[in-house]
């Protein structure tokens, strides 16, 4: 359905729970839309940024990164964007009090149901204290290789007594004593007391066995200072091969021995800082392959802490499910022998509760200039929250997109400038466009002038007074046809609560708009025709109740019209007003009348309009009443023929239709015409547009009936 | 008021009953009905001749009855409508009297049209 389309906006987070989840993380979260807008940044966010949470959204991390990584960081990120892939950046930032923090930050894109790509979600870890650290580690390396090759070594030779008996100035400017000093003196005297032992014992092993050996130790300068010195020693012989001396090659690792008690000292804060920001660390020689692990490493893997703390890389790996764990042995075989580092995102079992958690882990290998052992760093954490949470935010992301995208109302929402930002599908089904060609298009361009006009005017009402407005608007399909949508639509509002768009639900109303309509036209027609009824009614009444006449019969007369005139519209409401059949209304006007074999209907069945139905209904009325009152039908054995036929003439056809009464008393032509006689020839004459005349024969009373067939009748 | 005895009026109106109704009500006023004409053409022919008033029902068998109402006052013959519903045909100014109606009411519209 939409396999190439230009990804939708995403919908509002609005996830209170992933919001409290994300704002206990001790790590920086942000969720950015497609356009690189903020939707989302946690507490840890915020606060690095010192700011409010709405300024946070909007905040323009390129003002805080440190002048040195500026290029590099702003390179990598629009890189790591363009790969639409998880990528990782490492800098320093300015953190709302001024210190400078080292990030690592992971940014990994998120993905809708049909895989498009919406944004990003980002975490960034503070790794300062690690980064320091390894900072620190390269200085030392530096100042070694600066120190061995910068400065001369100093010489000291000495008797098997341990007096000086040479010394170079080197040695002397090492040691902290002046050459005529030294020459009263013996090595002991000025080998710090804690090193004394051990270097004696080295001394005479040397002296006795011919061995040489190097070493580290202090000497006491003559200002009581102490130094720290390396020493090479070996055994001087006379040519007989008996020893005289030993001759000492001394370096002042003073410097290495300090930044390495530093180091120590701060390996050991970023180790404390580490675990009590919930990460793990452990360590590993690399010549041994033997390490230690953090106390809290052993619990984040649900392992009992062991006295010694040691811990194996198999010991690590076992805890690893199986399906991401040969990745991890990957990553870290080749962090030990290649020092390649690594950031790994990984599930383990862990070893007391069996619970699956989401871990992450750095690694990195320190290699040693001076020919030491190579070391493993790795640290690691938690993140399980965090993956719960981006799982989370994408089955809420995924309901909302199977909603807008399911859903049979049209859903759509745009900027303040009312242009569109999103549609679903049904949207560009009932319009006719693609997603394409709607998107970033003002509403005026599928509304006429007018309704744009009330669309603006309901957006203006939403930013005074909020809410929501509910109106039908006039839309414009891409072929001209004009659709009635019900549009309820309300404000978007960005977290600081600032309108940021326009969030419409509009639902097709084009239909019962046109039913309205149809209904309004019904009502009208249907209070025509009452008015029109009524208005025959009256007429009947007045013909009926003519001054002096019987009340009585009057009354009766009048029922008996009443009753065809019913009659006659029951037929036409059964028919609906439509063309009505001639034998039927017929049938209908004598029924009342009617006694077995009183008449004989013979004729074809035409088809007649219902208002000219109206009056032959009451014409037969009248005269069927005369019937039974005066004529054929009033003694036994009378009876009437009703015969009526279709005369085709050239172009027209007319009616010819003969009611013939037999079999009745003598007739006697009445003195007076009354209603029924007028409605006949007059009225009947009138509707049908022809001649309608009554004999009042000797033998029975006849009807003639002659009138055009209007068209359509049939 | 105005004798109305003597005065011929045109009746259009095409529902039979309602059009005989009309001329007992006039026979009682002492007009003299002209009609009734149920059809256009019919009452178009009658508004040519003598006739001092008239009422024009508006539709006439799916017709108008714009056309006799026209002739009408190119002739300065006072002239109503009548109807069961609806308004009265653009561009002319004069009383529509609604059906059903009893005499009373077309008394007083002849007095109304008349006098106009």
């Amino acid at each position: 359905m939409t396999e190439t389309g230009p990804a939708h906006a995403p919908l509002p987070v609005g996830e209170d729970e992933f919001r409290l989840i994300a704002d206990s993380a001790p790590v920086a979260v942000w969720v950015t839309r497609l356009d690189r807008q903020r939707s989302f940044v946690n507490r840890a966010y915020v606060e690095f940024l010192g700011v409010s949470y709405a300024e946070a959204l909007a905040f323009d991390w390129r003002t805080i990164i440190h002048p040195e990584d500026a290029a590099r960081l702003l390179a990598e990120s629009i890189a790591g964007e363009a790969s639409l892939g998880t990528f990782t950046l490492e800098g320093r930032y300015r953190r709302a009090d001024g210190a400078w923090r080292w990030l690592s930050s992971t940014s990994q894109p998120r993905r809708n149901a049909a895989g498009e790509h919406i944004g990003f979600i980002g975490v960034a870890h503070d790794i300062t204290e690690a980064k320091e650290a390894e900072l620190a580690l390269r200085d030392r390396e530096l100042q070694l290789s600066a120190f061995i090759n910068q400065t001369t070594a100093g010489f000291a030779q000495v008797n098997l007594d341990g007096y000086f008996t040479l010394v170079n100035d080197r040695f002397c400017e090492i040691a902290g004593w002046s050459r005529e000093q030294l020459m009263q003196r013996t090595m002991q005297s000025i080998t710090h007391p804690d090193d004394l032992d051990r270097n004696v014992k080295m001394f005479e092993r040397a002296v006795r066995e011919g061995t040489p050996y190097a070493h580290e130790k202090r000497y006491i300068r003559e200002d009581g200072g102490i130094v720290w010195v390396n020493n090479s020693v070996a055994v001087i012989r006379r040519p007989d091969g008996q020893p005289f001396g030993v001759l000492a090659v001394t370096l002042d690792v003073t410097r290495r021995r300090d930044s390495e008690h530093n180091l120590r000292k701060s390996e050991e804060s970023l180790r404390l800082a580490t675990e009590s920001a919930g990460m793990a660390s452990w360590e590993l020689d690399l010549g041994t392959m033997t390490g230690k692990w953090s106390p809290n490493r052993f619990d984040l893997l649900g392992l009992v802490r062991r006295d010694d703390l040691r811990g194996t890389v198999e010991d690590w790996l076992d805890r690893i499910v199986v399906e991401d764990r040969e990745t991890a042995r990957t990553a870290a075989y080749r962090c030990f022998e290649q020092g390649v580092p690594y950031t790994l995102e990984y599930r383990i079992r862990r070893g007391d509760t069996g619970e699956e958690r989401w871990l992450q882990s750095h690694g990195s290998r320190i290699d040693y200039d001076d020919g030491r052992p190579s070391r493993f760093v790795g640290i690691s954490f938690d993140i399980t929250e965090r993956k719960l949470a981006e799982e989370r935010l994408r089955d809420s992301e995924t309901r909302f997109r199977t909603i807008f995208e399911q859903a049979n109302d049209y859903i759509l929402t745009s900027d303040l400038q009312q242009r569109i930002t999103s549609v679903n599908p049904a949207v560009q089904t009932a319009l006719g466009y693609s997603e394409a060609e709607v998107l970033g298009h003002s509403f005026a361009d599928f509304l006429d002038p007018d309704q744009f006009e009330q669309a603006t005017a309901m957006l203006r009402r939403k930013l005074t007074s909020g809410g929501t407005t509910r109106h039908t608007l006039r839309v414009r399909t891409r072929d001209g046809r004009s659709l009635v949508w019900e549009v309820s639509s309300r404000l978007i509002e960005d977290a600081a609560g600032r309108p940021s768009g326009l969030h419409a639900i509009c639902r097709d109303v084009t239909d019962a708009k046109r039913a309205e309509t149809h209904l309004r036209l019904l009502i009208d027609e249907l209070n025509h025709r009452v008015k029109n009824t009524l208005a025959i009614v009256q007429g009947i009444a007045q013909q009926s109740f003519k001054a002096g006449s019987d009340l009585k019969v009057a009354q009766r007369a009048f029922e008996g019209r009443l009753a065809a005139l019913s009659e006659a519209h029951n037929l036409l409401t059964r028919e609906h007003w439509g063309l009505v059949s001639m034998t039927q209304i017929i049938g209908d006007a004598i029924a009342p009348h009617a006694s077995a074999g009183c008449f004989s209907l013979e004729g074809p069945d035409l088809a007649i309009m219902p208002k000219t139905a109206i009056s032959l209904a009451l014409a037969i009325h009248e005269l069927a009443t005369n019937a039974v009152k005066h004529g054929a039908l009033s003694r036994p054995g009378g009876h009437v023929e009703i015969r009526w036929d279709r005369i085709r003439n050239n172009d027209n056809s007319r009616l010819s239709l003969v009611w013939q009464e037999i079999g009745g008393p003598g007739v006697v032509p009445p003195k007076s015409r009354g209603f029924g006689t007028r409605m006949i020839e007059r009225g009947l004459a009138a509707e049908l547009a022809g001649s309608v005349s009554i004999e009042f024969r000797p033998e029975g009373v006849v009807c003639i009936v002659d009138a055009p067939l209007p068209e359509g009748a049939e | 008021m105005r004798d109305l005895s003597g005065l011929h009026v045109l009746i259009v109106e095409d529902e039979p009953v309602v059009a005989m109704s009309l001329e007992d009500i006039l026979e009682e006023l002492g007009c003299i009905p002209v009609g009734p004409a149920s059809r256009l053409s019919e009452g178009l022919a009658l508004a040519a001749g003598a006739v001092d008033a008239a009422i024009l029902d508006i539709n006439l068998a799916g017709e108008r009855s714009t056309a006799i109402a026209e002739l009408l006052q190119a002739r300065d013959v006072p002239f109503a409508f009548a109807s069961g519903y609806g308004a009265p045909p653009d561009g002319f100014d004069v009383p529509m009297i609604e059906k059903p109606y009893r005499a009373a009411d077309i008394e007083r519209m002849l007095q109304v049209i008349l006098a106009g």
